[in-house]
């Protein structure tokens, strides 16, 4: 008979434990979450916004801005269904059956999991992530803008990440370039090259479409169109048509209505299509990465609304050290040491036994230094 | 990060591809006033300058290191690039390294082509699906050409600087995807962050560039 193999049983590495781009949380990452979760939707209740749940299941609509890549299931009458992938369209949804008659300006918070299937799946990218944001609905004026950046300013503020703001209008973008006189897939290949700062495809697209060269000095000179307030001077005299000066009069009443410090970049031009007005996001340094985004869309049924998204995975990332606080836990030797524990601010485990030794073992494990017992709070040797 | 010496504020961490284009990069860089050199032979990895760190990385991995931020800035290839798809500023086009990337097959070929070997997978799926090609992509790593000349595939999707491996194989270009050089590369919430550095260091970039060609 062969021996019983003593290599421990080990999972196959064809069987993953968990899908590409999803992870679990544990207790310390899942107490910074809930910290923050916390503090942000109690700041927006303190500036009116009040709270809803979104099914995470919605129908897949070809029309739907994430449809490629959102995950899909099929339900049991044949509909297909797909994974909630981003919140805005789903609120408009919300505020189209719900509120069709507002009262506006609504304000709307909410909060949860969103996947995407087609994420650029390489590591450093989930799948499945959270946000939480904020929506304005109903009006555009400068005020709601304004309202938005310094809300979005006292969240970053309130969960204590230091981060810059920075406001960009793609609509200002696509102003030049129809100032420019270009349409067309001139237009799209140009809008995607400034996006990305890219003066050599600038220059190629220029060669392709046969632009003068003093189009394709007012293109090159849209992607050095970042900083401070000084930008607002350089795109004022850039502007030559309305919808351009528009543009640069409406940031400057926000620039100079907010009292906020503002950082711009009138190059941004990604879903210029779908922002109607300004977007916004920030930066956190030593993450490189955007915490928060937004800006002024149009929904479905012609209401204008705005608003911001927070990642909650990047925010803990920025999350200063120390938050947050964490009380002291001790082990509470009976119920009434375990309540007048908890009375005292501090974290109680019941003990499940008299074994003195089983518990110290417990202790040391769980960092645990002081154990209480009886109602007047007794500190024991443990 | 916990390995991450203290760093001043201003602090810059370059992503530099190892190999041939690292001498032309770094020149470059230090002629724009960085206080870099090219690393003594060793098996660092990671350099460290007087405000720069500078990370030596394959070339593939450069965009990555830029997207993801773990790099403010880096200097890479524009096929290389393209094929990472990674959403970074490309502000300066440095025009070093020139080549281009082109749909390579035998003289003469004319048949249909089921199968086309590359390193750029996704770069040629696009390409194919424009031209309307219904074909098989197989990622290869290394001398691409003989793929063609082996009957793995019936044409191939590879990097032409001189043209000189192409007519000692009996190999011809049918087609130009398009043409790269290194490009400056930047993470796009670094250019904000560090723009103190970073935008004058962009400004004399294209100074040099546009002197010295």
């Amino acid at each position: 008979m062969l021996g019983v193999s003593s290599v421990p049983a080990t999972i196959s590495p064809s069987a993953p434990l968990l899908p590409d781009g999803t992870r679990d949380v544990l207790p310390d990452e899942w107490s910074q979450r809930e910290y923050v979760r916390w503090s942000l939707s109690e700041l927006f209740r303190a500036w009116g916004y009040q709270g809803v749940e979104l099914p995470a299941l919605e129908y897949a609509s070809a029309a739907h801005p994430l449809d490629s890549r959102a995950f899909k299931l099929i339900d049991t009458g044949g509909q297909v269904l797909a994974l909630r992938s981003e919140f805005t369209t789903a609120l408009g949804r919300l505020v189209a059956t719900r509120y069709p008659a507002g009262p506006f300006p609504l304000r709307l918070q909410y909060g949860g999991q969103l996947w995407l299937r087609a994420q650029t799946s390489e590591l450093g990218r989930l799948r499945e992530f959270t946000q939480v944001g904020a929506e304005l609905i109903g009006v555009a004026t400068v005020q709601s803008d304004i309202e938005l950046l310094a809300l979005a300013r006292a969240a970053l503020d309130r969960v204590g990440v230091k981060a810059d703001l920075e406001v960009g209008f793609p609509g200002f973008v696509d102003a030049v370039l129809e100032d420019a006189g270009l349409s067309g897939a001139a237009r799209d290949a140009l809008h995607d090259a400034i996006d990305r700062k890219s003066g050599a495809d600038i220059d190629l697209a220029a060669t392709t479409y046969g632009l003068s060269s003093e189009v394709t000095g007012v293109l090159h000179r849209l992607t050095d169109l970042y900083g401070g307030n000084e930008v607002l001077d350089e795109a004022g005299r850039m502007a030559q048509g309305t919808r351009a000066r528009a543009a640069v009069s409406h940031l400057r009443a926000v620039a100079q209505g907010g009292d906020l410090t503002l950082l711009f970049d009138l190059g941004v031009s990604r879903r210029y299509g779908y922002y109607t007005g300004m977007t916004f996001r920030a930066y956190v340094d030593g993450l490189n990465q955007p915490v928060l985004g937004g800006g002024r869309y149009q929904l479905a049924n012609g209401l204008p609304g705005a608003g911001f998204a927070m990642g909650l995975e990047r925010l803990v990332r920025a999350l200063p050290p120390g938050l947050p606080p964490h009380p002291e836990t001790v082990l509470a030797l009976d119920l009434p040491a375990l309540h007048a524990a908890q009375q005292a601010g501090l974290r109680a485990e019941l003990a499940w036994t008299d074994n003195r030794l089983e518990l110290k073992t417990y202790s040391a494990l769980r960092g645990i230094r002081r154990w209480v017992q009886g109602r007047e709070l007794t500190e024991v040797q443990a | 990060m916990s390995s991450q010496p203290e760093r001043s504020a201003n602090h810059l961490t370059l992503a530099l591809p190892k190999g041939r284009i690292l001498e032309d990069a770094i020149s470059l860089l230090s002629r724009a006033g960085l206080p870099i050199t090219m690393p003594e032979a060793s098996r660092a990895l990671r350099h460290e300058f007087p405000g720069v760190t500078v990370l030596e990385l394959r070339n593939q991995d450069v965009p990555v290191y830029v997207d993801l931020g773990v790099a403010d800035a880096g200097i890479v290839g524009k096929d290389v690039l393209i094929e990472s798809g990674r959403a970074v500023y490309e502000p300066v086009d440095l025009r070093f390294a020139p080549c281009h990337l082109s749909l390579i097959r035998e003289v003469g070929a004319s048949g249909p082509i089921h199968r086309v070997g590359t390193k750029y997978p996704h770069v040629a799926r696009q390409y194919l699906a424009e031209k309307g090609i219904p074909a098989e992509i197989v990622k290869l790593n290394g001398n691409i050409e003989l793929a063609t000349l082996t009957g793995l595939a019936d044409a191939v999707i590879d990097l032409v600087q001189t043209g000189g491996t192409l007519r000692a194989n009996n190999l011809q270009e049918v087609d130009v995807l398009f043409h790269s050089s290194a490009r400056l590369i930047v993470n796009r919430a670094a250019l904000k962050l560090r723009r103190e550095r970073l935008r004058p260091l962009i400004a004399r970039l294209r100074e040099l560039v546009r002197e010295e060609s």
